[in-house]
């Protein structure tokens, strides 16, 4: 094990060598930053580095990561004191990496003053016991995507409610009307729609195996037991599944979020992309919908040799303008409520179908252990959906899961 | 003692270095992986010099050996893990020793063409794994995969491969035994080549069957060959992480010991180096054993090694 982890470490040396290079006193002036967001958006990330690096009189050099194993790259280089400067890490990393002291406290700079302009879903996710350890650079949310042609086609509106989408399934075809992706992340618009949650982080409550969550994964069932939607059984294969039957136009609907837009418009689908519709997701009763708060945000490596060309980099990268920028080109839905003022993101039919989502979407807890309460669920999820286990069985599972596992502190109930 | 180290010092001054490597490079990682199983050493207890953070985890006994062998699912199933290893194991270097034999014989022989064959053969090898297996991922995706694509063209009933179920082990097999194939192939053919021609041709002097043949000449030939790749093949699979860790994730239906001990590593809020050791120390222990048991069964044969 220790030789596994000690192999990694040095492959890992051997290309991500931050700021170690060309000391010259405390700042480097050379800022390594490991973007995760993949080949649609990172170019248009890598321009804006670059202008920033320009203006900001400091070197700034892009690292892609694929955001799959950017997690465990960046704890491994991390802890080996090597790695990125500046991290683009999602919402529920920061917390764990946090607490494990793998990025800087930045509480006492520039970057956690005047903080009144982020919107309050996506700052929550900077902090943790008080202190701030990010910024947020995106933010996210999931809402239900249709195929307009193909639902005016059958004369159906698309659904507020998880009935309405089985009655309008009906005149979609059957199965091919909605994609049902089994991944743990995409059954939380399920479970926040009956008020349910995976963990009460202040009651320190694991509530996973709630009644409400029985019935919000016997919903999630239904539509495919009653042929109202279809799913990729194979778990491993169902993002790309889901990616690939929604731009085809194979399947009516899907539920997932902005960062996927740009890959549906490559589709035959949406070769006009006037095509595609965004809806807020359906809920158990109209409005009540509910799905989860997602983003990401830029963190500073702890023990960085460029702390002070790093905070520049992060303010002009997080500014209303670089963001505006990323919103017009992207869509992606910046966390700066002074970015929605700017023209170009309000005409930007994404960004506006997005905003009102992301407005009203469920919290999720700020736990360094948040990221880790989708494993079990995940396996849980989809040996439900494939009809091997009963709802409350395979909760139950999870609950016991993450009292062994993830949150051992917390009691279950 | 005196007149030994007199007599012997220039040789053991010759080993030494040797020792020394061996000691830094593997018994010294051994004794602390052998410490961690009864710590409970994570992420987050651990020194860590560069953080400037001191070491916090404490000595538990043998709790982890507890948790593992009880056999809970928060600790991976450990008995289920250890059957479905082995069916891994024996069900891959099975197919991967008859297939390879049969290729190896089939190009053993004069065919037109042959060195071609054996490039074409041999290619699986060739390949990266991983990008093998990101191939085989796609093709065993249950609605667009070509597998299954065949599969309804020709009517038949297309599973879903990489699901829920033992079919995800079946697939993960046939993936690795399409990749292991190749080695076999090329070790047994190596031993099918130092097998003298007349012993064959006194064979069929004597009226012996193609399957005598076989049955009394290739495979003894065949023996030192076939014992050593067989356990080095043993020994692989066991331990085989990227075919299953690439081609279906972290998925139950296809966990074996190594895959879980990598989760135990590298996933978690805090890596749990502890679980993930005393898995690594599971696996050496059940190999030594193996090995034991099977060295002892060739001795009884006449082999040495």
């Amino acid at each position: 094990m220790t030789a596994m982890a000690t192999g990694v470490a040095l492959v890992l040396t051997a290309c991500g060598s931050g700021g170690s290079s060309s000391n010259s006193g405390s700042d480097s002036g050379e800022v390594t930053f490991w973007d995760t967001s993949g080949p649609n958006e990172s170019p248009a990330f890598a321009k804006i580095a670059n202008d920033c690096a320009s203006k900001g009189g400091y070197k700034v050099k892009v690292e892609t990561q694929a955001f799959d194993t950017a997690l465990a790259n960046y704890k491994t280089a991390a802890q080996g004191g090597q790695g990125p400067d500046v991290f683009r890490a999602e919402v529920a990393w920061v917390p764990q990496l946090a607490k494990l002291g793998y990025v800087a406290d930045l509480s006492d700079t520039d970057l956690a003053k005047d903080t009144g302009d982020f919107l309050e879903a996506p700052l929550g996710s900077t902090k943790f016991e008080g202190k701030t350890y990010a910024v947020p650079q995106v933010t996210d949310s999931l809402a239900l995507l249709y195929n307009k042609k193909k639902l005016a086609d059958a004369g159906v509106e698309p659904p507020k409610t998880w009935d309405e989408l089985k009655a309008a399934a009906a005149k979609l075809g059957g199965e091919k009307a909605f994609f049902l992706n089994n991944d743990a992340y995409y059954a939380l618009p399920f479970i926040y729609g009956e008020g349910g949650d995976l963990v009460d982080a202040s009651a320190k409550k694991i509530v996973v195996n709630s009644e409400k969550n029985v019935k919000a994964l016997q919903t999630a069932k239904g539509l495919l037991d009653s042929k109202a939607a279809f799913t990729s059984l194979d778990a491993g294969n169902s993002y790309t599944t889901m990616q690939a039957a929604f731009s085809s136009g194979d399947a009516a609907m899907v539920i997932n979020g902005p960062w996927a837009v740009a890959d549906y418009l490559k589709g035959t689908a949406f070769t006009d992309p006037a095509n595609l519709g965004i809806a807020p997701v359906p809920g158990p009763t109209a409005g009540k919908g509910s799905a989860p708060v997602g983003g990401h945000d830029y963190t500073i490596r702890q023990g960085t040799k460029a702390k002070q060309s790093s905070i520049k980099f992060v303010q002009c990268m997080a500014s209303a303008e670089s963001q505006a920028a990323i919103a017009k080109e992207l869509g992606l839905l910046p966390t700066r409520k002074s970015a929605y003022q700017n023209a170009d993101v309000k005409a930007n039919a994404v960004v506006s179908a997005f905003e009102p989502v992301t407005k009203v979407a469920h919290e999720r807890a700020w736990i360094p252990e948040g990221g880790q309460l989708f494993d079990p669920l995940k396996i849980a999820y989809a040996d439900v959906l494939a009809g091997k286990k009963e709802p409350k069985a395979a909760l139950d599972d999870v609950a016991k899961a993450y009292k062994e596992q993830v949150v051992t502190e917390y009691s279950i109930g | 003692m005196r007149r030994f180290l007199d007599r012997y010092w220039y040789a053991y001054a010759m080993v030494l270095p040797v020792v020394v490597v061996i000691a830094v490079l593997v018994l010294y990682p051994l004794a602390q992986g052998v410490f961690f199983t009864f710590t409970n050493i994570n992420e987050g207890n651990i020194a860590n010099p560069v953080l400037d953070r001191p070491a916090s985890y404490d000595v538990v006994g043998f709790k982890n050996y507890l948790n593992v062998l009880s056999g809970g699912d928060s600790y991976g199933a450990f008995w289920g893990t250890l059957v479905r290893t082995l069916i891994w194991t024996f069900a891959c270097v099975f197919f991967h020793y008859t297939i390879g034999l049969g290729l190896a014989m089939l190009l053993n022989r004069q065919v037109k063409g042959r060195s071609l064959y054996r490039v074409l053969l041999i290619l699986p090898w060739a390949v990266p794994a991983f990008i093998s297996a990101f191939a085989w991922k796609y093709m065993f995706n249950a609605q667009y995969g070509i597998i299954n694509q065949v599969l309804r063209a020709v009517g038949l009933p297309d599973p879903v491969w990489l699901g829920q179920s033992d079919w995800a082990l079946v697939s993960v097999i046939m993936v690795n035994v399409w990749l292991g194939t190749p080695f076999m192939m090329v070790a047994l053919l190596g031993g099918l080549q130092s097998i003298p021609g007349d012993l064959y041709e006194a064979a069929e002097m004597d009226g012996a069957t193609p399957w005598q043949r076989f049955r009394h000449v290739t495979l003894p030939g065949l023996r030192s060959v076939s014992s050593t790749v067989i356990l080095l093949g043993i020994i692989w699979t066991f331990n085989m992480f990227p075919v299953i860790y690439l081609v279906a994730g972290p998925n139950p239906n296809t966990r074996i010991l190594v895959t879980y001990a990598f989760e135990r590593f590298f996933s978690g809020a805090s890596r749990d180096y502890a679980i993930a050791s005393t898995y690594g120390v599971l696996i050496l222990s059940v190999l030594l054993v193996f090995a034991a048991v099977y060295r002892r069964a060739l001795r009884k044969q006449g082999e040495v090694w």
